[in-house]
């Protein structure tokens, strides 16, 4: 841990003024902003409903789907441009640290920044419902919302979302192509699409973050798994991989 | 006794079947200031990755302050201060801020920062971005990274490259105050002869991966076989009489002729022969051949110009 938090630190100092740390927030922002519209402007056909059950499931739905795993590839391909554009990592490696700091510090700031966009997320599904409450009275914003639930499904997408925060930051590290990482995620995310509807779509990565809050209970659990385990060996194997080679 | 800050056992490294570096023995004294000099493509920055651990020998081995890297690679790392190429900036972030992402990797005190950019004159430009940085600064920002650690030994590959004269005289200015006023030992590869001439107190020429010298400037210019110019009335008979004594002869344009001898006596022996045997002797001068001509009869090929 000794070695590893003078590399987060300098790490969190890279972010300054990147349009890394403002997608922190754009990201869920985007998505509040979306399922706000929605429920703005059809809110007669959802007034007899639970809306805060809807604005929970419309926010987590399109989050998971599409914008956490395209949000994970650009955060990813974004952090590690920073040192494949300033020709870092020849410097980054010759300082007297492990190496595998330096990949775990990159993977552990992605991984907060996610994080923190999570909380983001849910701190807007909130203020969302108390603004629609005011603006629409017909939508049925009328309990409290349900705290635990909003956190535990965006807890659980967020751990199913580990394989992907793992692979993408490999694929990021490993080459130097941005064309080639957002490639790479925008394939997996499309083809999710199809997966969907597949048998074996339960263990398409790309799912697990939609799986993760999927109301089968089997589903469910294989993504969260899969999601954590899969990323702690893509983790470890992705580390491995990119500190014994050459540098460039 | 000078004792050894860098030495290399017999580095070899290939890339895809090609020999990048092949069989060198560096041995760089502390204290010195020792110019790796090379055409581009000779090996030279492959060797200073494998130096800096970035990349594993085929063969070989680097030892750094009498330790094997391969086995206190950290410990030694953290005595070297390295600038490899370009130097490795966030455009995004300042001079200060670039120091300090280092700063906080090493671990070192916040003053380090300030003495580093005391040092190579960027004190007034820290908190600009530097994006809005000239290449000459770019580079001197670059050295203070190298110089953050208060490194015992300073890597440079090719520190003035791409730089114009003003930043070159600027870069060079710098690094050659380090040893005297920092006591630090300078490992600098060039392709300019002259700077390392004007840098250097010991040269390595590597050539296609080879090491063809190493030694000290002095050590170089010993090495190197000076010349007696002459002009004479006959230069064919003074041609065929010192070929016949077993020198080295060649005809020049204008009766002259080029003679390879080792000094003042053989200078003096010469024109005695040349007068007994009834020549009229015009013109007699020793010549020193340059650094660069022994770097080009050393490896085969002229260096590139210098700007400056």
């Amino acid at each position: 841990m000794n070695q590893l938090l003078p590399a987060l630190s300098s790490e969190s100092l890279k972010l300054k003024r990147t349009l890394a740390l403002w997608m922190v927030f754009i990201a869920p922002f985007i998505v509040i902003l979306l399922q706000f519209f929605i429920l703005y402007d059809r809110a007669n056909f959802f007034a007899g409903r639970d809306a805060w059950g809807v604005l929970m499931y419309g926010v987590t739905s399109i989050w998971a789907i599409f914008m956490l795993p395209l949000f994970i590839t650009l955060e990813t391909a974004l952090l590690s441009g920073l040192e494949h554009s300033g020709q870092s990592w020849k410097h980054l490696f010759a300082q007297p640290i492990p190496r595998w700091s330096v990949y775990a510090a990159k993977l552990l700031t992605v991984m907060g920044m996610i994080l923190v966009s999570t909380v983001v997320l849910v701190l807007g599904e909130i203020g969302a419902g108390k603004l629609l409450s005011d603006l629409r009275p017909e939508l049925r914003f009328h309990e409290s919302p349900n705290l635990t639930m909003m956190v535990r499904m965006a807890t659980m997408v967020y751990l199913a979302s580990w394989i992907l925060l793992a692979f993408h930051t490999w694929v990021s590290m490993r080459w130097k192509s941005f064309a080639l990482a957002a490639g790479v995620g925008v394939a997996g995310t499309f083809f999710a699409v199809f997966a969907s509807g597949a048998r074996i779509g339960k263990f398409y990565p790309w799912l697990f973050p939609v799986n993760a809050v999927s109301t089968s209970p089997e589903r469910m659990k294989l993504a969260i798994l899969l999601g954590i385990i899969g990323g702690a060996i893509i983790a470890v194997v992705g580390c491995w991989n990119v500190v014994r080679r050459d540098v460039d | 006794m000078n004792h050894t800050a860098l030495e290399t056992v017999g580095l070899t490294r290939s890339f895809g079947g090609l020999i990048a570096v092949n069989n060198i023995h560096l041995n760089v004294e502390a204290g010195s200031v020792f110019g790796f000099l090379g055409p581009n493509g000779a090996g030279k920055t492959t060797t200073i990755r494998i130096v800096l651990g970035l990349i594993k020998p085929d063969r070989g081995r680097v030892m750094l302050f009498g330790q094997d890297l391969s086995s206190h690679r950290l410990s030694i790392l953290g005595r070297v201060g390295a600038l490899v190429e370009t130097p490795s900036l966030y455009n995004h972030l300042t001079g200060f801020e670039n120091l300090e992402v280092t700063r906080r990797l090493l671990g070192c005190p916040k003053e380090n920062i300030e003495n580093a950019l005391e040092i190579v004159k960027l004190t007034e430009a820290a908190h600009r971005l530097v994006r809005e940085y000239s290449l000459g600064m770019r580079q001197r920002l670059g050295l203070a990274l190298a110089l953050l650690n208060r490194p015992e030994i300073l890597i440079l590959d090719e520190p003035t490259n791409g730089l114009d004269p003003a930043g070159i005289r600027e870069m060079r200015a710098l690094i050659k105050q380090l040893p005297a006023q920092f006591g630090i030992t300078v490992f600098l590869s060039s392709h300019l002869l002259s700077e390392v001439e004007q840098l250097a107190s010991h040269v390595g020429i590597i050539h296609q991966g080879t090491l063809l010298f190493q030694g000290s400037l002095n050590e170089l210019h010993a090495h190197q076989h000076e010349r007696l110019v002459l002009e004479v009335d006959r230069p064919a008979v003074a041609m065929e009489l010192l070929t016949q004594q077993g020198w080295h002869v060649q005809r020049e344009e204008n009766n002259r002729l080029t003679v390879s001898s080792q000094g003042r006596k053989d200078a003096a022996f010469i024109n005695s022969l040349l007068v007994r045997e009834g020549l009229k002797v015009f013109h007699l001068s020793r010549q020193q051949p340059s650094l660069e001509e022994t770097f080009f009869q050393l490896t085969g090929e002229p260096t590139a110009g210098d700007p400056t």
